[in-house]
């Protein structure tokens, strides 16, 4: 199948193509990306399972990562420690959820956590806030950050608390009609 | 739930966490409500449809888990049925569940890997062979610069241009079908050709349509009975039907898209408006990667944010107008309706005495001077059509209406002020229309508008948009710059143009049957004049406004233009005879003579049949029998509103229920729990930490069954589940 690479061993291979929504070849691309992020820190030889991580700061200088409002809290939630250092595990699993073949269901879990950034399993307004002055980078004035932030909770809330819930943020985005289209990164 | 940390004699309990705390707090209600999520039936009937969409190509089967008894109820549903690759944990987890399969299940390894890969890799082709087939589409990379600097508005415009060139490239070819080709081919007069050049030709003539392109087939007068002449195949009927084809496919066409419009934007657009939520969590383009771009989606996200909180802005300015106020407005606003309408009959005015000047007979002039003279209701009309919708823009900003009713309201009076001056205009002509062969005239004032239109949109551009914009780039502090301000491509007028621009045609489409062609090669070159405008002189719009709206409104002037056309070209076929000198209908009292001939020459019953559904007989039972049908749609319509309203209702209710009821049950489990639990032997990594990062199964309870299986200490966990179980 090909020449012989000596990155993985097969049996490793077949492990990742398991656990992700990638094949051999883009598994050894994805590979080649994460070496050139940082070459002196990451071996060739993964084949002993080396424990290498590679800074959020070089991570979100990536192009694909480098122009997008929330490449911070991308990174971070996929990073083992929550400061967002990634293994090559991380980042396979990263890039394997936010490709086109994810499901939506997997999208919306990851999309929550993303957008969660107080960590507490709820959207409340001030993560929309800081969502929204990512999203318009602080051009709004406080008040009409804070009406849209209203008006989005008030939307998308079911159960009446003030603020979103998995359940009430997964009921509004398998509704939005441009979430599986816009959510993507193609690498 | 006190505390029960008890130091005494040198033991101390072990305590778990839950007793140590003591409110339920919202984050362990959350783990025991997701639990519970994962059984009801409706998500499981959601994951098992999600699979059948999943690819079929992995490892895992819904393989007997008898094997293993200790796996928790819903975890084992999971865990063998869900792909590994769908769940929401880290990648080591997910290696260990997939080893964890490996024991139930062997590997079939590479032939299933095998197959993925071609599945994958074809799904790839399909998407790369569709992109490649729109990038044939023409000057689909121009209209995505333009999309990428302007947005989208711009781009609607250009592909409603887009639109009109592939309309009138299809009327092209039915013309050429049925009128061209057969007058070319059995051309009965041999030495009649296409062209001749006669002594006084110039080439003045192809501006005003007389002399060499009179004598073309581009006019009326050019097409006579040839040799073709059975009872029901000959060129006249063929004109006929020709042109009659031609009106009834642009009408299918604009009504088709008309409707779809309107369905999209109007339907489910107001109704599930959930705009807000929509643009904040899906706004951003994870593919962007150009800084440009990035910018100019940034810049469009807040001006729909921007756009948004001005209509709030404006409703609940409106909300809080007193009643002297209100009062105010609608005096104000009856004024600047009254000035409207006298700014339109002063228009109309104006239209008639050109119209009259230019009828009247002039000799001795030089030749320019009767070009112009010629040209003046042209000249006339396109002066006016560039003015007033401008005064308009500005009477509606005195209005006090939100934005998009400004840019509605303009657009509505502009697009009357350009039909009815078209239609006061046919009106005069056909006053005095009394001439010999008076098609040719009536088509020569069409050809003359469609040429004058054309190079309105060239002198603008050349003469107006460049020099203001050299004008603003070089002496930007000048009164003149800061009067004009930096240019913006204004989409409602541009679109007016087209669509009155296809209004000449299709009225004038009967009395000269080349003018789709010189339509389709006109609006190329104005693709090019309007693309070269966009881009180098002018600049983005700060401020957008629905466009939705506006678009639905373009499609029905479209559908308008198409209506005055063909009521004009009815009038007139039923109420002149056709001139006796010129045209294919040369003798016949009326146009409908030769579908009289036709239909007389047809046997007997085909011939009874006709006359039958022509006859009053037959049309009221089916104007009645639509009418009928027409009023069940609309009640069926309003119960379906009525309905999707409480279901909408029902909806919210029940999963307010539904959260009731899952907090309920959480509270008494908990309370079990504690009646339950032992003092000892708990481990307290029995939950996970809810708060990891790392694993947003955290509050989902996926993470916790899976350390489960990693514990083979935590027995007390078997027997808690099966309690919940047995809950």
């Amino acid at each position: 199948m090909g020449n012989k690479q000596t990155i993985f061993t097969d049996e490793q291979l077949d492990a990742y193509q398991d656990c992700t929504f990638f094949t051999r070849k883009e598994i050894l691309r994805l590979h080649g990306r994460y070496h050139e992020l940082a070459p002196h820190l990451v071996p060739m030889d993964y084949t002993n399972e080396p424990d290498v991580t590679i800074p959020l700061a070089l991570i979100v200088s990536m192009p694909e990562l480098n122009e997008n409002p929330f490449r911070n809290r991308i990174v971070e939630s996929f990073s083992e420690d929550g400061a967002g250092n990634l293994s090559f595990n991380d980042f396979v699993d990263m890039f394997s959820v936010l490709s086109e073949t994810a499901p939506r269901e997997l999208k919306a879990i990851y999309a929550f956590k993303i957008y969660d950034f107080n960590v507490d399993n709820f959207l409340c307004k001030e993560d929309l806030e800081k969502t929204l002055n990512k999203l318009t980078r602080e051009e709004l004035s406080p008040e009409e950050v804070t009406l849209v932030c209203e008006k989005a909770i008030e939307e998308a809330d079911l159960d009446g608390d003030s603020k979103l819930s998995f359940a009430d943020f997964e009921n509004m985005i398998t509704r939005a009609p441009d979430f599986l289209s816009t959510f993507h990164i193609r690498i | 739930m006190e505390d029960k940390e008890c130091n005494s004699g040198g033991f101390m309990r072990l305590l778990s966490e839950e007793s140590c705390s003591s409110t339920v707090t919202g984050e362990s209600c959350v783990n025991y409500q997701t639990e519970i999520f994962n059984q009801l039936p409706s998500s499981l009937a959601r994951r098992r449809t999600h699979h059948h969409h999943q690819d079929r190509g992995t490892i895992e089967t819904s393989h007997p888990v008898e094997k293993h008894p200790e796996l928790a109820g819903e975890a084992r549903d999971r865990a063998s049925t869900q792909p590994i690759r769908s769940l929401p944990v880290c990648m080591q987890r997910k290696r260990e569940a997939r080893d964890l399969r490996h024991l139930q299940t062997r590997t079939v390894g590479r032939w299933e890997s095998w197959k993925r890969n071609q599945r994958i890799n074809r799904k790839r082709l399909g998407e790369q062979v569709g992109e490649a087939m729109s990038r044939l589409l023409p000057w689909s990379s121009t209209l995505h610069t333009i999309e990428g600097r302007f947005g989208v508005g711009v781009k609607a415009y250009f592909v409603f241009l887009r639109y009109l060139v592939y309309l009138n490239l299809l009327l092209c070819l039915v013309i050429g079908g049925t009128i061209l080709i057969p007058t070319v081919v059995y051309d009965s007069d041999a030495d009649r050709g296409l062209l001749r050049f006669e002594g006084n030709d110039s080439v003045l003539d192809f501006f005003v349509g007389s002399g060499f392109l009179e004598r073309s087939p581009v006019f009326y007068g050019f097409y006579a009975r040839s040799s073709l002449d059975l009872l029901c195949l000959n060129t006249p009927l063929l004109f006929l039907l020709g042109t009659l084809t031609v009106l009834i496919l642009s009408l299918v066409m604009v009504v088709r898209r008309t409707v779809v419009g309107y369905k999209h934007t109007w339907l489910l657009g107001n109704r599930y408006n959930i705009h807000m939520s929509y643009k904040v969590f899906c706004g951003w383009d994870f593919c962007i990667q150009d800084p440009e771009v990035a910018d100019l989606k940034l810049s469009f996200i807040r001006n729909e944010l921007k756009l948004y909180l001005e209509e709030e802005r404006f409703q609940q300015r409106e909300a809080r107008r007193t009643l002297g106020q209100w009062a105010r407005l609608y005096f104000l606003r009856g004024l600047l309706h009254f000035l409207v309408l006298v700014l339109l009959g002063g228009a109309f005015c104006l239209i008639y005495h050109a119209t009259k000047a230019s009828q009247a007979e002039r000799s001795g002039d030089y030749l320019i001077l009767t070009v112009l003279f010629q040209y003046l209701p042209p000249i006339v009309i396109t002066l006016v059509n560039f003015f007033l919708p401008h005064v308009f823009r500005h009477i509606s900003s005195f209005e006090d209406y939100s934005i998009t009713t400004q840019v509605n309201a303009t657009l509505v009076r502009s697009i009357f002020l350009k039909l009815a001056s078209l239609g006061m205009y046919l009106f005069f002509l056909f006053q005095n229309s009394q001439q010999d062969c008076w098609e040719n005239q009536f088509g020569k004032e069409m050809y003359k508008l469609a040429v004058f239109d054309f190079l309105a949109c060239f002198c603008n551009t050349f003469f107006i948009a460049y020099p203001r914009k050299w004008l603003v780039d070089r002496y930007p502090s000048s009164w003149l710059a800061r009067l004009s301000g930096k240019q913006h491509f204004l989409i409602p007028f541009n679109v007016l143009d087209l669509v009155y621009s296809q209004t000449v045609t299709w009225v004038g489409l009967f009395y000269c049957p080349m003018l789709p062609f010189i339509e389709t090669v006109k609006l190329m070159a104005i693709f090019y004049i309007k693309k070269l405008t966009v881009l180098q002189c002018c600049v983005p719009a700060q401020r957008m406004f629905r466009a939705s709206s506006s678009s639905v409104l373009f499609h029905f002037m479209l559908l308008l233009g198409l209506i005055m056309a063909v009521i004009t070209l009815g009038s007139n076929l039923h109420k002149f005879e056709p001139s006796s000198s010129c045209g294919p209908f040369v003798g016949s009292a009326t146009v409908f003579n030769v579908t009289a001939v036709c239909v007389d020459s047809l046997p007997g019953p085909a011939q009874s049949t006709l006359r039958y559904l022509s006859s009053e007989a037959f049309v009221l039972p089916v104007i009645l029998a639509q009418i009928v049908v027409l009023t069940s749609f609309e009640s069926r319509r309003r119960a379906n509103g009525k309905a999707i309203e409480r279901l909408k209702d029902m909806l919210v209710m029940s999963t307010s229920d539904k959260h009731f009821l899952l907090k309920q049950h959480t509270l008494s489990l908990r309370r079990q729990k504690k009646t339950f639990k032992a003092p000892t032997t708990v481990s307290g990594t029995r939950e996970g930490s809810p708060t990891t990062m790392k694993d947003p199964s955290a509050g989902i309870g996926e993470d916790s069954h899976i350390a489960q299986l990693k514990d083979p200490s935590a027995q007390p966990t078997g027997d808690d589940i099966k309690i919940d179980r047995g809950l």
